[in-house]
């Protein structure tokens, strides 16, 4: 049982278009990529490290999933996180959801980054509908007040781009599949 | 940079117009890179972490090129920047990841800094005549299309972002270092 992605379904981000569409673009491209270098993997390689770092292809998709709802659905529209990630005790784990990958299957976390993507999507549109790309998150920063939904897509893009580099390396060590 | 480079870095602002975004994010990923690579010695930096053949002082020679690739060659039409534009490429395609190991860290790092300049002046005289949507005045691979400045910017940062996450793995493998 592996998850699919084929990774000529892709979709460039447009080299000429507007900054939302720029922005969105690269998102998808991204979070694709991520889904790509995740399938076609045993639930047991998803649980492999490549030392000494202790990440691991799994963990990284249960945290990008958990990201897509906190910081779309959360900080940006305010509301409660999904489960299972609404009933956990951040303080007292906070890599609850690298820790916890292994034990889920293949599918389910697929499935589970899947759900998390989609109900980013529909916040995403909700905050342009109200302000654009000016739009400020419901939840505050510690110190400098709300975030532009300009800056978490670009937080976001790095966000998946690091991770993907991260991951280049662990799938690479893991069956040897390399590439962009 | 100093091994506290990481506390020098400058955070993207919460809210700002497209441009001032766009380059901050740029210009963080950018000082990650010198922070990922710097207090290495020069066996250090051609240390790969297998089964990729990545190494640090390679990525910080490739994103000089990137860097005078993009800017001033494929936007300004251009060469690119010594010593690149004497460089055999059909030879070796992977040029200066192969020959980073023969460069003193001081080099690659004034190398780096020295393409970082010259593609920040593009940028600066670019926007003093117009804005992101400018076209490059190179086209793409199949000669349909020009990019758009705010193309390469934010291929820029998520070129940039993908390879400090291999960079993440393999400073760790170097010397324990870890962070984002």
């Amino acid at each position: 049982m592996t998850q699919t992605f084929d990774k000529n379904t892709r979709t460039e981000a447009p080299i000429r278009a507007d900054e939302l569409t720029a922005l969105r673009g690269f998102l998808d491209y991204h979070r694709d990529t991520f889904r790509w270098k995740c399938s076609g993997l045993s639930q047991e390689q998803l649980a492999r490290t490549h030392p000494p770092s202790t990440m691991t292809l799994g963990g990284m998709m249960k945290h990008l999933a958990l990201n897509e709802v906190g910081w779309f659905g959360s900080t940006l529209a305010g509301e409660g996180y999904p489960a299972p990630f609404d009933g956990i005790d951040w303080d007292a784990d906070p890599d609850w959801e690298w820790r916890t990958a292994r034990d889920d299957g293949v599918e389910e976390l697929r499935a589970l980054y899947d759900d998390c993507v989609r109900r980013a999507d529909v916040s995403i549109d909700e905050a342009l509908a109200r302000g654009g790309l000016d739009a400020e998150s419901v939840e505050q920063s510690s110190t400098q007040g709300a975030f532009s939904l300009r800056w978490i897509l670009l937080h976001m893009i790095e966000e998946y781009a690091r991770h993907n580099g991260q991951a280049d390396l662990i799938r690479e060590s893991i069956d040897g599949e390399t590439g962009e | 940079m100093s091994d506290s480079a990481a506390d020098a870095r400058v955070d993207p602002p919460l809210h700002a117009d497209e441009v001032t975004m766009l380059r901050s994010y740029l210009t963080y990923h950018r000082d990650t890179l010198r922070w990922k690579c710097s207090g290495l010695t020069q066996e250090q930096l051609a240390q790969p972490l297998p089964p990729s053949d990545m190494t640090l002082g390679g990525m910080m020679k490739h994103l000089a090129i990137v860097e005078s690739s993009w800017f001033e060659s494929v936007f300004s039409g251009g060469k690119y920047m010594p010593p690149f534009d004497a460089v055999e490429w059909e030879e070796d395609w992977d040029w200066e990841w192969h020959t980073a190991h023969q460069d003193t860290p001081e080099e690659l790092r004034a190398l780096f800094d020295e393409a970082v300049g010259r593609a920040d002046a593009v940028v600066d005289d670019a926007l003093a005549r117009g804005g992101l949507d400018q076209e490059s005045v190179r086209k793409n691979r199949s000669g349909d299309s020009t990019f758009t400045l705010r193309w390469i910017l934010v291929h820029m940062i998520e070129e940039y972002a993908r390879h400090n996450g291999h960079a993440d793995l393999i400073r760790e493998s170097i010397d324990g270092q870890k962070g984002e």
